[in-house]
């Protein structure tokens, strides 16, 4: 009855603005949710497609582990075109990350990428240690939510410096940033990735962004890119 | 979702609601909009015009005032000199001697407000029309007003300010921005919320501005403390788009921010007064008290995510700036670039809903319709400004240079 002569008095406009932005702010939200989640799936469908890849590269260093040296070019080869996707795929990854502001499922997706970079350094370790040291890995250890705008940028900075270097040093070098500070289940959760908990426990890193070379040297914060590559081969 | 986000979905969410108000009105409203009240019995009107310093003016206000159209007999001029130090009590003595129906009041300063209730003893008139000194209403604009006042429960009826100095970049602003003030307020008509009789011309019931004690002297805007009185005292307002007055804008931006200095101060001064009726009282508890201040915080939480934007993406330049003064790359822009999402979507309606108002509101006006270029332009640019009075005004209130009150 109230509703009605609402409806009915010159009042009524103020119900009827109501429903028709609750209307637009619904529509928005569901065109909002659905492009993101055509992003999301898109994401979660290539991370399928680089698990397969990951897993079919592990076999293959194990077939190499057992074949000898003399498959060392193929598998150092397949390794870097495996690197390179996945560190393309990475920066995509954080541009749809910044845009992200209605789900956090991209974070699960995150924490997956991580844990195959992560594999990948430990596949590159091995080869390094099959084939005589061929390659350089640089492992960049940043925060993936470091509060400050500042920090933030000071990151940029320094994977720029990295991205030189790898454009520069081609297939001479592995480039893995990986998000140090991911926790296993949600932000709350005290419990970090183990593996990468491992790492900065084992290369006693105490601050982020933290840099490791050749799984030997371990540079703290920023470094311009003639210091670093100081501890590259060539 | 992030805190951030949805402090935004707020903000968009009132400002599409807001905006669809406007429009819908406009819509419902269409024939009505240049509709004037037949009169049926003349009343005798009393203009008050308060005056300090106003000797380049006060001769075009009176004469201005001497050839409105209304029956012979039917309107006395009240010239309150306000103390002041030039020669406008000399004028206004001149022009008293020429007309009968021009009186003087001559005071020592004391402001606006107590310069009218000084003058509120003197009215004859059962309506009292206040104008600026510097403002100078059109011939019809009484005939158009008067009319509203056969409603007994109307105190109050506003005009259509329009600008008379239109030579330079912050006047021509100024235009399109009294344009769109006018027209938001001739919508507000419509669900009973005219909430600010302004000062360059409005009429008032006699009888109920002495019941409601007169202008409050403590506000700095003391047209608004008026009419929310009168509101809250039940009665309603009303505002003619056909009743025309012509004022003098500011010409610099200093004088323009410390006139919007001072419609903020006493805006949040009446705000403040009058917030327990909120959500009480018809459309004033229920609309007006909640959308003005729901201005004031929006503009304030617009502000605050305006400068955490320009710190975000500042601070990314500062940092490229120091390490690029180290021989290191500049960060692009085009690394922090944003994609389609919920907020862009809503964003966009908010910003296409908000431009279709302004445009239908200039077409309204006398500027005419507005290329969308001189919309943005207002929009983003003009009235972006008006956060600078804002913040000065909320500086000045919590420093303590402005009281806060409530009797």
């Amino acid at each position: 009855m109230v509703y009605k002569i609402m409806l009915q008095s010159k009042f009524g406009i103020f119900l009827e603005s109501l429903v028709i932005t609750i209307v637009i702010l619904i529509i928005g939200f569901s065109l909002g949710l659905y492009v993101e989640s055509i992003r999301t799936n898109k994401i979660v469908e290539e991370y399928k497609n680089f698990e397969i890849e990951a897993l079919d590269l592990k076999l293959q260093n194990y077939y190499y582990q057992i074949m000898g040296e003399s498959s060392c070019n193929e598998a150092i080869k397949q390794n870097f075109i495996f690197a390179d996707d996945l560190y393309e795929k990475g920066l995509q990854l954080e541009k749809y990350e910044e845009a992200n502001q209605i789900t956090n499922e991209l974070s699960r997706e995150k924490k997956r990428y991580v844990l195959l970079k992560t594999e990948l350094w430990l596949n590159s370790v091995l080869l390094k240690n099959k084939c005589n040291n061929p390659f350089d890995t640089l492992v960049y250890l940043y925060e993936a939510d470091p509060g400050s705008s500042l920090k933030v940028a000071q990151q940029k900075v320094i994977s720029n410096t990295l991205k030189t270097i790898k454009e520069e040093k081609g297939n001479s070098v592995i480039l893995l940033p990986i998000a140090g500070d991911l926790t296993l289940r949600n932000p709350d959760d005290k419990m970090k990735l183990g593996i990468v908990d491992m790492q900065i426990r084992i290369y006693n890193i105490t601050k982020l962004p933290s840099l490791i070379i050749n799984e030997k040297t371990v540079l703290s914060g920023f470094q311009t890119a003639e210091e670093i590559e100081k501890y590259l081969k060539k | 979702m992030n805190f951030l986000t949805s402090v935004y979905i707020v903000m968009f969410f009132f400002g599409i609601f807001f905006v669809m108000i406007f429009i819908i009105i406009h819509k419902k409203n269409l024939k009505s909009l240049y509709k004037s009240p037949e009169i049926t019995k003349y009343p005798l009107v009393s203009f008050l015009v308060p005056a300090f310093n106003e000797e380049k003016n006060i001769e075009n206000t009176i004469d201005a005032i001497l050839k409105i159209d209304y029956p012979k007999g039917k309107k006395e001029i009240i010239i309150i000199n306000d103390g002041s130090i030039d020669k406008t009590l000399e004028i206004a003595r001149r022009l008293e001697k020429k007309h009968k129906e021009i009186k003087i009041l001559d005071k020592p300063n004391s402001g606006k407000a107590n310069s009218l209730n000084d003058a509120i003893k003197l009215v004859r008139g059962d309506l009292m029309a206040v104008t600026d000194a510097d403002s100078y209403p059109n011939p019809d604009s009484l005939k158009n007003m008067v009319g509203h006042f056969e409603d007994e429960k109307v105190a109050a009826v506003t005009s259509r300010v329009l600008v008379k100095n239109k030579e330079n970049w912050l006047e021509k602003f100024q235009v399109m921005d009294y344009s769109i003030i006018a027209w938001t307020r001739k919508l507000l008509d419509f669900v009973d919320s005219v909430y600010v009789t302004n000062g360059p011309l409005s009429i008032y019931r006699t009888e109920v501005v002495r019941k409601v004690g007169g202008f409050d002297p403590k506000n700095l805007t003391e047209d608004i403390e008026i009419t929310w009185h009168i509101l809250n005292e039940g009665y309603k307002t009303r505002m003619s788009y056909n009743a025309i007055v012509y004022t003098t804008v500011p010409s610099k931006l200093k004088n323009w921010i410390k006139q919007r200095v001072r419609w903020n101060l006493g805006g949040i001064q009446t705000v403040h007064k009058y917030w327990r009726t909120m959500f009480k009282k018809g459309a004033f508890g229920y609309f007006v008290i909640p959308y003005v201040s729901a201005s004031f915080v929006l503009a304030l939480i617009g502000f605050a995510l305006l400068s955490r934007y320009l710190w975000v993406k500042g601070s990314y330049y500062l940092v490229s700036f120091y390490y690029a003064f180290k021989g290191y790359n500049f960060l692009k822009y085009t690394e922090f670039s944003i994609s389609l999402t919920l907020l862009l979507f809503t964003a966009s309606m908010f910003f296409i809903l908000a431009i279709y108002y302004y445009k239908t509101g200039f077409k309204h006006s006398e500027t005419g319709s507005k290329s969308i270029i001189s919309i943005l332009l207002y929009s983003f640019f003009y009235r972006s400004l008006y956060i600078i009075p804002l913040l000065i005004a909320i500086y000045k209130l919590t420093k303590g240079d402005i009281r806060w009150y409530t009797k």
